[in-house]
């Protein structure tokens, strides 16, 4: 018996390493290991910025400034706040709260993630986070399911002693809300005051002058996705004076019943002056109440609409540290009072909706406001803001492409309205190149596929525009309803879809499909209701609790997405807010919902995004998104029979809920899924999945969309604007195959050498945000199975007649590596003088034609062809080899006037050391010199300096500023360049001809008298070695 | 039997863990590369190569002294320009515009003699004794590789007449305890607030000791060919060159 039981042993061991054995030969590379040095990059915008949810300012040090963002994460200022720098990239970008300890601000920094202005829209956060140096690196202190912190104070004695204040859940019940105290600095908690599951801290503020005494806000509030409750009897102002011992309600002056969110401060300058803010029942006892007892007693001062407004949106009051009775509150455009909260006046012209202020440490004049567009700040305590304009932090709901070259980006953002820009520009994505098309909050925006037409739309599709590019004619379009129809429901962010088959067929949803054949001029409902149409999820206008609010953000029971399928227009796909998916196979005749096919997804989870595949008109892919229930998890489904069954392409390797899916249209297992914490990959349908971080923070990606010519992946992110993944093809090959090779280059297309050029302009780039270009270079792309460390590893190219043309630097990185090539050659060597020849650091472009691409990698050696093509512009092709030909003439003649000049050079040195040996013919001696002093006098330039005391141009830099001129251009060469060259040619002949005069009469004699002296005779290198060295 | 190995392979690998510290990396990075010892005796060294951007070689040497001592020589067209001079008191460089000599700024020369004096030939060799401070900040991956990041901490500088930490992080790969790339933080000027990170490949052995001979800053590679040690220096180098007494004749501008 114990044989067999030690034999079976024996066995399972075997398959056990046979098991091992064969996961050992599946790799699996994950994130920066297999993205090597594919990189994203960022073209905002920030002209328009975005919401700013907390401002936090060094106490010490004037210039520190740090903005956290409701999507964007945290942006840090050195220098008072005229740019602002990220820090937060790899982390939740819904920021809530940034505090620093006062005892070390310049280092330690804490960061309460999830934004506490609950809009619909509000992304949700991941805990507290803590930097102990500046905000380089972080460690995640904990309360991971907290969704939002709003406060977050420091025991100025005792850096232990830290006080979190969390708001909790928006969308669901939750345990974790409160005040929670550490006495260690983070490593355990108390939770000190909770009030329900239900009601969260929304406002924590110790008294600046007394660390025991602090002051806890407390908000009943409840979001769904279609409706919004603020207030409730569990609203409460509480005041601890022993540490957070015993806490009290300070309601003394304040109505009974029930109350919304409060905003609180305490004056810096004086700790028994406080100013409340108050959401109550009745609009008299709303907005502002003060008490000069430290909480004993209170009197209302204001009622006035800044001070009211929005509360959920706006609860911040803030005091200048240096004046009781100046005092800030945000609102839609942020109020100021000079007379301790009496009367109040809006603050200077910015954009609407203020969150956060902040004074600086020691000039009161000095305000920055955080708002729904970005920081600004003003000097002149209030009265003019200025917008700060590095900060793309613009958030996108949608994005979409066009096929300009280069092509368009398109979308729309929070409150923000819509926008195009080039994903390219000369000098990069300014500012100024983004063009508004649209007003309010901003969400799709689609360009018509052959006209220049652009269907653009406001929140709640109120105004759906249909705009006229050329003619910069604007007609609203939107679906109306007709005689019979019910109140047509629209999303907040309405679905608006175009058709690959028919350009000018254009889609609406609101809980009915609706098709136009003519843009939208005439409508037909091709569908029935395709929501559950749950009259208990209608009812609006209630919406707000205290304060209504009916923005129309809550609609529900509507359609949010719509796919019609590009292989077959009669297959369409419909995905509604309350978890509805349909489909037609017969352009909306009849209707079939697959909802219940979707195992294991909760009932009514928002379905976001429907994706039909590309590759089979049967397939499709739906991603949902359960957040407004509460439930984080990640879903998206594929489909492969029009819904009948799917299968969850979800694996623990992601993290958040999704929102939107990109199939690639060559690979069909590449898919690319945007989360509410950034990219994942799949390079095998799902099977695996990889976070792309390659300069991608971890914002929330709303929507990702393909550029078809360039193949590139393009995302519309929900606070760091839109990013861009270029050229993403080399994933199409990565396979197991590819991942066993030490190497792999991946095929590239030819490249056309780029052409196009225009002026840049660099005003304004000091302070302003520049998008990056994508890199025009001709590319060599592979896989490396492991880093490269030791030993030689270099990369040129060869022409076909296997001459040398370049030296690239090769990536060295495991994964994949992006090894660009500006298609230039080497620069001629020039003439040595006493200055630059600006002209002769022009290097030639490549002709186009075939090159080879040499890797040698220790002893092994790689190579991979590379083709550089013309640009098709109506250059003729003679005209192109005119233009070569004269650039390699002048190369040549650069290279031949530097040897003559180091001739020469050597001949003076000679010459001058022979003067100092002899004593006979040292007249001679000196005329040679003069002469050959003379000479090059006239080829190179002697005196002077590089700027503006340059000398008059000599033979040198007449040559290359014609080299230069040609060579930088790209068509035959103009008369007058040809009659330069004439002119150029003839005095470079004359200079020869006297040279060599010079040197059979004078300089022969020369060498005769150093026979009889130790002079060394001069040792000429070769034309070639001259070159090469 | 699975559960048992992997507890067990899992029991090796935290053991492993737990016992690596900054200093264990360092002394496998010294011992790696040549010993501690040949390190230290270390005089000086130069290194003859390439800077280039995108088609444009720049020859290049640079050379770097015990004593703290610099120079950075690069060439242009046969013109020689000197860079980030050291001669022990202050440090200097070559105008472009003028190609004469220029001081650096007080606060430069403070802040280099603070900390890059005494960094050679590598900031980690006897960092207790200058002050510095070493931490393991835990696993990273690299270039695509796995690696330790250590956080050096140097002192503190001067920047635009305020005081701010010197800190920088550096990635030693896992496999050979090879640092292959550094972040550094840009102190300032637009992109202050930055990281700058560099790169380092190709190690190769010089005289017993290993160097990379390739090294990429924000793009722009340095290629080394030849690495020199102990090179014999004439002690000029470093001196800032004297003003030319009769300024050269300039031609009227046209």
């Amino acid at each position: 018996m114990q044989r067999i039981i030690l034999l079976l042993v024996q066995l399972l061991f075997f398959v056990l390493i046979l098991t091992l054995n064969a996961q050992d030969q599946e790799i699996v590379l994950k994130g920066k290991q297999l993205f090597g040095s594919m990189e994203a990059r960022h073209i905002g915008p920030a002209l328009m910025s975005g919401r700013i949810s907390d401002l936090e300012v060094h106490p010490t040090n004037p210039r520190i400034i740090y903005a956290g963002t409701a999507g964007g994460g945290v942006w840090k200022s050195s220098n008072g706040g005229t740019t602002f720098t990220p820090i937060f990239d790899d982390y939740v970008q819904s920021i809530g709260v940034v505090t620093l300890d006062p005892n070390k601000p310049d280092n330690v920094i804490w960061v309460g993630t999830g934004e506490t202005w609950t809009r619909n829209s509000t992304s949700v956060g991941d805990g507290l986070f803590k930097s102990v140096d500046g905000g380089k690196n972080w460690d995640k202190i904990g309360f991971e399911n907290s969704d939002r912190i709003a406060g977050i104070e420091i025991n100025p004695n005792n850096s232990n002693e830290i006080y979190v204040g969390v708001l909790g859940a928006l969308w669901g019940d939750s345990d974790e809300r409160g005040v929670y105290k550490t006495i260690d600095g983070g490593k355990t908690w108390d939770k000190i005051l909770f009030i329900d599951n239900k009601t969260g801290c929304s406002e924590l503020i110790m008294d600046p002058n007394n660390p025991n005494t602090l002051y806890a806000a407390f908000w009943e509030f409840r979001r769904t996705a279609w409706s919004f409750n603020s207030g409730g009897y569990q609203s409460a102002l509480y005041k601890t004076t022993d540490a957070g011992k015993t806490w009290n309600k300070i309601h003394n002056g304040f109505p009974s019943g029930k109350l919304g969110r409060f905003a609180f401060a305490v004056a810096p300058s004086n700790s028994n002056r406080l100013y409340a803010v108050l959401e109550t029942e009745n609009d008299k006892d709303n907005g502002l109440w003060r008490s000069n007892d430290a909480g004993a007693n209170w009197e209302h001062l204001n009622n006035d609409f800044g001070l009211v407004v929005r509360p959920f949106y706006f609860s911040r009051i803030v005091v200048d540290p240096n004046n009781q009775d100046i005092v800030i509150k945000g609102g839609l455009n942020g109020s100021i009072s000079r007379d301790g909260g009496k009367t109040f006046k809006s603050l200077g012209n910015m954009h609407s909706d203020i969150h956060d202020i902040a004074f600086a440490i020691n000039n009161s004049d000095v305000i920055y406001a955080g708002t729904d567009g970005g920081v600004y700040s003003s000097r002149d305590g209030g009265g003019t803001m200025e917008i700060v304009e590095n900060m793309p932090v613009s958030q996108f709901y949608h994005v979409s492409v066009d096929d300009a070259e280069p092509y368009n980006v398109y979308g729309g953002l929070q409150d923000n309205g819509s926008w195009y820009g080039p994903n390219s520009a000369t000098g990069g994505v300014k500012a100024k190149h983004w063009n508004p098309v649209g007003y309010g909050d901003g969400f799709r925006v689609l360009k018509h596929y052959t006209k220049n037409i652009i269907y653009t739309e406001m929140q709640g599709a109120e105004n759906v525009w249909r705009y006229d590019v050329d003619k910069k004619r604007i007609k609203t379009i939107q679906p109306l309803p007709e005689k019979g129809d019910p109140k047509l429901r629209f999303n907040w962010n309405a679905p608006m879809e175009l058709s690959t088959h028919q350009p000018n067929r254009f889609y609406m949803g609101s809980q009915f499909l609706h098709k136009s054949e003519d843009m939208g001029d005439t409508w037909e409902k091709i569908s029935p209701d395709l929501t559950t149409d749950d009259k208990s999820k209608q009812a609006q206008e209630e919406s707000g609790g205290l304060s209504q609010d009916n923005s129309g953000a809550e609609n529900h029971c509507t359609i949010f997405t719509i796919a019609e399928s590009t292989l077959d227009e009669h297959v369409i796909w419909t995905g509604t807010d309350d978890g509805q998916v349909q489909v037609t196979k017969n352009g909306g005749k009849k209707w079939k919902n697959v909802t219940k096919n979707l195992n294991g997804l909760p009932k009514n989870t928002w379905c976001y995004h429907i994706e039909a595949s590309v590759f089979d008109k049967a397939t499709a892919y739906a991603v949902f998104d359960g957040h407004t229930s509460n439930d984080k998890n990640t879903y998206a489904y594929k489909t492969t029979d029009y819904g009948k069954t799917w299968q969850s392409i979800v694996t623990d390797d992601i993290h958040g809920f999704a929102r939107s899916l990109q199939e690639d249209f060559v690979n069909p297992d590449l898919l690319f899924l945007g989360t509410e914490f950034g990219l994942y990959i799949t390079v095998d349908g799902g099977k695996h999945w990889s976070k792309f971080e390659n300069n991608m923070p971890a914002t929330a990606v709303h929507y990702i969309t393909m550029q078809k010519q360039t193949n590139d992946i393009v995302m519309g992110t929900h606070g760091r604007g839109v990013i861009i993944i270029d050229d993403v093809s080399p994933l199409r090959e990565i396979n197991q195959e590819v991942l066993n090779k030490n190497i792999h280059f991946f095929k590239t297309k030819p490249t056309v050498m780029k052409e196009k050029g225009g002026f840049a302009s660099f005003f304004g780039s000091e302070t302003q945000f520049v998008g990056r270009n994508p890199s025009s270079a001709a590319k060599i792309i592979y896989y490396l199975k492991k880093r490269h460390t030791f030993g030689k590893m270099k990369m040129e190219v060869f022409n076909d007649k296997d001459e040398k043309v370049a030296t690239l630097k090769a990536g060295k990185a495991k994964g994949i590596n992006i090894v660009n090539w500006n298609y230039r050659t080497k620069r001629p060597k020039v003439a040595k003088g006493k200055t630059f020849s600006f002209g002769g650091f022009t290097m030639p472009r490549a002709i186009a034609g075939n090159y080879k691409v040499v890797m040698t990698k220790g002893k092994e050696t790689y190579e991979v062809p590379l083709e550089l093509r013309y640009e098709d512009n109506g250059i003729s092709l003679a005209d192109r080899k005119e233009q070569e030909r004269i650039t390699k003439k002048l190369f040549d003649m650069t290279e031949d006037l530097a040897y003559m000049v180091y001739q020469i050079d050597q001949e003076i040195d000679f010459s001058t050391n022979l003067l100092k040996k002899i004593t006979v013919e040292k007249l001679k001696v000196q005329k040679t010199i003069d002469q050959l002093n003379t000479l090059k006098e006239t080829l190179v330039v002697t005196t002077g300096d590089n700027y503006v005391g340059t000398a008059e141009k000599q033979l040198r830099e007449k040559l290359s500023d014609l080299y230069s001129k040609i060579a930088g251009t790209y068509e035959k060469p103009s008369k007058a360049e040809m009659l330069n060259l004439k002119a150029i040619e003839y005095r470079f002949n004359n200079s020869k001809s006297n040279y060599k005069s010079i040197k059979e009469n004078d300089f022969s004699k020369l060498i005769k008298l150093a026979s009889k002296t130790e002079v060394k005779l001069i040792e000429y290198k070769s034309f070639e070695e001259f070159i090469e060295n | 039997m699975k559960n048992i190995l992997l507890v067990l392979a899992l029991a090796f690998f935290i053991g492993n863990y737990a016992q690596t510290s900054a200093d264990d990396i360092l002394d496998n990075y010294f011992e790696n590369t040549g010993g501690k010892e040949n390190w230290q005796k270390l005089e000086g060294i130069k290194m003859i190569g390439n800077v280039s951007g995108q088609g444009m070689e720049i020859p290049i040497e640079i050379l770097q002294l015990k004593d703290g001592r610099q120079y950075v020589k690069i060439s242009f067209q046969g013109k020689e320009m000197m860079q980030g001079v050291y001669n022990g008191k202050v440090l200097w460089n070559t105008n472009f515009m003028t190609q004469k000599a220029e001081e650096m700024t007080t606060e430069q020369t403070e802040n280099f003699k603070m900390n890059q004096v005494k960094d050679f030939p590598s900031p980690f060799l006897n960092y207790k004794e200058n002050g510095y401070q070493v931490e393991l900040l835990g696993d990273e991956t690299m270039e695509g590789a796995e690696c330790y990041k250590i956080k050096l901490t140097q002192k503190p500088v001067l920047v635009d007449g305020k005081e701010e930490e010197s800190v920088s992080f550096y990635y030693f790969d896992k496999e050979n305890y090879i640092p292959i790339a550094v972040e550094m933080e840009i102190k300032s000027g637009q992109m202050k607030g930055q990281m700058m990170k560099s790169t380092m490949s190709d190690y190769d052995e010089v005289g017993g000791l290993y160097f990379p001979f390739s090294l990429t800053q924000m793009g722009g590679p340095l290629s080394i060919e030849k690495i020199e040690l102990n090179p014999e220096v004439d002690a000029v180098m470093f001196e800032m060159p004297k003003e030319e007494e009769t300024p050269p004749p300039v031609e009227e501008k046209k």
